[in-house]
């Protein structure tokens, strides 16, 4: 009986049967799901299972054993899609990470927006925390109290019952508990509170005791806290609490356990009384979810706010970026547009007024600068003519001179000399102004530079049997060919070298030439009087001459070096210069192998290794040119005798031999 | 040496406004044995030259009148004479326009009268002593002696220099020919001078003798060198 009574929150199967779906999903059972019928409650199918013949049965495991290999297989089907998915999806993930990033740097808009959306959720955040756990707290306190002075009324009204009890048989006394404690769960349909009833253990067990312990329905002592267990039996006639979770039809519900004790025909009891916090916590959910979709609405709005305002700032910036941008592009006549008086405005105003001054000087410049080139080509041109009249005139009488008396004689070379001097000087002058009205273009095609510096040498070795200097050819590579406007790097050859046999003092001058991946170099060294540094900076400015009382030598206009400047730009190339005073000078010119090429390094060096340091051994000094061991390319021949010696062949019969 | 192929007196026309230079050249021409005949408007240019009947023509390429490019396609259109252009423009586009326009030669101005006269004389050059000899590049068929050019009997026209252009790459089909060396060989020059010359003129040949200009099979380029003949 007693043992009974203990099950009477599990057992009374038909009342518990109708409303608990969830036992017949949780038993093992496998007639119940095989037979297709998942919603058919335990009661009912139960009995049929032992009438089930085995031959069925073992059909039934062995289409579950089919079943449970198939959803295997489609599960890791599934698994391995999801994979190839998520692999996939990677270079897209990535590429919209990337875009997002190159979005933050690049766009103010989108920065000031994102900034201020993550800032608006988190403060929503800590607000909404703050407000949500507030709320909270005052739900549960209220609830706590109305619990508390509940519970004592309760358990007073139960006291007073069992102390005024007059029963002495058992199921009299089952009675009146059960009446009294039934009591306590309120009236009306709805459960005010439930009640755990149980006898306090290490009792000596009186003899009319009848009832163990009794709970509302579903519950056992179980749902108490055995810490508030303690308390209780620990404690005297206080009340205890503690927060709980007990079972109510499918779902687990908070609440709130008080503790109490009751003694009824001398035995100690534990009340327990739980009050359901469901409504409270439901009203919190709902609190809470009205909070985040405010929340929500808020930052979105905020978001479109941030938007907008930012929109209105940034769009006048970007768009006079944009404007500045084509200005800059050589789109004079671009404005920004002006609208209102505001801030804004004033800008595109002032934008506009800059931009048509700016206007107005460049096109005014560059109609000056026009008109001057014309000038100067025009002059030059006309010149042209009558200089050609006065050049035949003079050369006609330069090659008479001989019949001439001595005078008439040397005025005669005087002329002839001049007229030569002034016509370098004009043609030189005319090259100038079509490099400064960029009308000289590139006539570039691939060609060996080996031939155009051959051609140099050949040219210039009357000059440099005239100053005794030996020139001198060196090199790894037997072609190298560049795209190039030969014409152009043919007169920069001539003039650097030129140049070098000139300040040479009868000096050997070097040629060297290499070549690495995209460019090609060519150095002319000389070892003569030199320069300084602050000399080599401006020996390309025109008209420049290190030492003006020197006397003109050669008769160059000072144009040479900087026609050469402005042929290597048209190249896309470097020419530089070095210099020391007593060491000579190296000019190097560097080209891309390809027009267009970038050039990353030079090939050679600018500074001339074989410059004599303290404690460097001559013999060290021999590896400059090569850059390498021993095997330097090197072709030695005098002036004279270039033109067979330093042919490009010949150097390669000599690069082969030294290999 | 080359003079004595010149049996008589070699007639220049000298097309040029400016008459101190006209004169000049006069004298320089004169001096060297040839025979002056001059024009200073580029309008009666033409006139001149059918009365005249000149061995070689100086043009100057800025005249009044009419331009000098169109005085120089005028001539070309009637007669293979050579011609050589005075030029005081030294731009590419210039010089580029008066060779295509038919001119074989320009000296830039100012210029040297030994230039001028080595310019006048190496145009007038008659040629080596021709023997019968026949060449073949590609389906071009050259007759050096009679100075016929064929393709599949069809007789191509080329004015001297081109023809002494493409025989000179036809006598060594093994060799490639720098732009210098054609200079050399072809125009005369001894030193150094513009390349250009000989890529319009090559334009110009492979535009008569290829059937391609675009894909050329007679004259071919090699890069970075120079040209070779087809075969």
């Amino acid at each position: 009986m007693v043992s009974d009574i203990k099950q009477v929150p599990d057992l009374p199967a038909g009342k518990s049967s109708p409303s608990d779906p969830e036992l017949s999903s949780s038993t093992p059972q496998h007639e119940g799901h095989q037979q297709g019928a998942p919603g058919v409650p335990e009661m009912v199918s139960a009995p049929e299972a032992p009438a089930a013949p085995p031959r069925n049965l073992r059909w039934l495991l062995n289409r579950a054993r089919i079943w449970t290999r198939r959803s295997l297989i489609l599960v890791l089907r599934v698994s391995r899609l999801v994979a190839l998915g998520v692999r996939q999806l990677r270079p897209a993930l990535r590429f919209l990470w990337r875009s997002l990033v190159r979005r933050w740097r690049r766009s103010l808009e989108f920065r000031t927006v994102l900034t201020t959306l993550l800032l608006a959720v988190t403060s929503f955040a800590i607000v909404g925390a703050y407000l949500s756990n507030q709320i909270a707290n005052n739900l549960f306190q209220e609830r706590l109290s109305q619990a508390e002075s509940e519970t004592r009324y309760n358990v007073k009204q139960v006291q007073d019952t069992f102390d005024g009890a007059q029963v002495t048989d058992q199921s009299s006394v089952i009675t009146l508990v059960y009446d009294t404690l039934n009591a306590v769960e309120g009236r009306g349909s709805v459960v005010q509170r439930r009640y755990v009833f149980e006898a306090m253990p290490e009792q000596t067990k009186p003899r009319n005791r009848w009832v163990e312990s009794r709970a509302s329905d579903q519950l056992t002592v179980r749902v108490i806290p055995p810490e508030l267990r303690k308390a209780v039996q620990e404690g005297g006639k206080q009340q205890f609490w503690a927060s709980t979770q007990f079972p109510v039809g499918n779902e687990d519900h908070p609440g709130i356990a008080v503790g109490n004790k009751v003694t009824f025909n001398g035995t100690v009891y534990e009340l327990y009384l739980i009050y359901d916090l469901d409504t409270a916590q439901k009203t919190l959910d709902e609190i809470q979810s009205v909070l985040w979709a405010g929340g929500a609405v808020l930052v979105l709005m905020i978001a479109a706010i941030a938007w907008y305002v930012t929109r209105n700032v940034v769009s006048p910036v970007s768009h006079a970026a944009v404007v500045s941008e084509k200005l800059a592009a050589g789109q004079l006549q671009e404005r920004m547009v002006v609208k209102g008086e505001d801030e804004v405005a004033r800008l595109g105003a002032s934008f506009n007024h800059m931009a048509a001054s700016l206007q107005e000087q460049i096109t005014q410049l560059a109609t000056l600068s026009q008109m001057q080139q014309r000038f100067v080509s025009d002059v030059s041109h006309e010149l042209r003519t009558p200089l050609t009249t006065v050049r035949m005139a003079a050369e006609v009488l330069f090659d008479a001179r001989e019949d001439f008396d001595p005078i008439n004689k040397r005025s005669a070379e005087l002329l002839y000399h001049q007229v030569e001097r002034f016509q370098s000087l004009l043609s030189d002058l005319l090259e100038i102004s079509r490099f400064d009205a960029g009308a000289a273009v590139l006539d570039a095609e691939p060609q060996d530079i080996f031939q155009v510096i051959t051609h140099v040498m050949e040219g210039a070795a009357p000059v440099a049997a005239e100053y005794g200097s030996e020139v001198r050819l060196s090199s790894r590579q037997k072609h190298i060919i560049v795209e190039m406007d030969s014409r152009r790097i043919d007169r920069i050859l001539r003039n650097l070298l030129l140049n070098a046999l000139e300040h040479g003092e009868g000096k050997p001058v070097q040629i060297s030439v290499a070549a690495n991946a995209d460019a090609v170099a060519v150095s002319v060294r000389d070892h003569g009087i030199g320069m300084t540094a602050a000399e080599a900076a401006r020996v390309f400015d025109r008209f420049w001459r290190a030492d003006p009382a020197r006397a003109r030598t050669t008769g160059g206009s000072g144009l040479g070096l900087s026609i050469a400047a402005e042929d290597t730009k048209l190249h896309n190339g470097w020419l530089q210069a070095w210099g020391r005073k007593g060491a000579g000078s190296n000019f190097r010119l560097t080209l891309p192998l390809q027009q267009g090429g970038v050039i990353a390094k030079s090939p050679l060096l600018l500074e001339p290794a074989d410059i004599e340091l303290p404690g460097t051994t001559p013999e060290r000094q021999m590896l400059v040119w090569g850059s390498g061991s021993g095997s330097l390319g090197q072709v030695a021949g005098t002036a004279g005798r270039m033109a067979t010696d330093l042919h490009p062949k010949d150097l390669n019969t000599e690069i082969g031999e030294e290999k | 040496m080359i003079r004595e192929y010149i049996t008589m007196k070699a007639r220049i026309l000298v097309v040029d406004d400016d008459e101190a230079l006209a004169e000049m050249i006069g004298i320089v021409l004169r001096n060297d044995g040839f025979e002056p005949v001059f024009c200073a408007d580029g309008g009666q240019a033409l006139e001149v030259f059918r009365s005249s009947k000149p061995d070689l023509v100086l043009l100057d390429l800025m005249l009044p009148g009419s331009d000098g490019i169109e005085v120089c396609r005028q001539i070309r259109g009637e007669s293979d004479v050579p011609i050589v252009m005075l030029t005081a423009k030294s731009d590419t586009s210039d010089v580029v326009r008066g060779l295509e326009s038919g001119a074989d030669d320009y000296v830039p101005k100012p210029f040297k009268p030994a230039e001028l006269v080595a310019r006048v004389r190496a145009r007038l050059r008659p040629g080596e002593q021709k023997a019968p000899e026949t060449l073949r590049i590609a389906d071009v068929t050259i007759d050096v002696a009679g100075h016929l050019v064929t393709r599949a009997g069809e007789r191509i026209s080329l004015t001297p220099l081109e023809f002494d252009l493409l025989v000179a790459l036809a006598r060594k089909p093994w060799q490639v020919f720098t732009r210098e060396l054609l200079l050399e060989q072809v125009w005369g020059y001894r030193h150094a001078a513009d390349t250009r010359l000989v890529n319009v003129h090559v334009q110009r040949l492979r535009s008569k003798i290829e059937r391609d200009p675009e894909a050329p099979e007679v004259v071919l380029t090699v890069r970075g060198v120079g040209y070779k003949a087809g075969s």
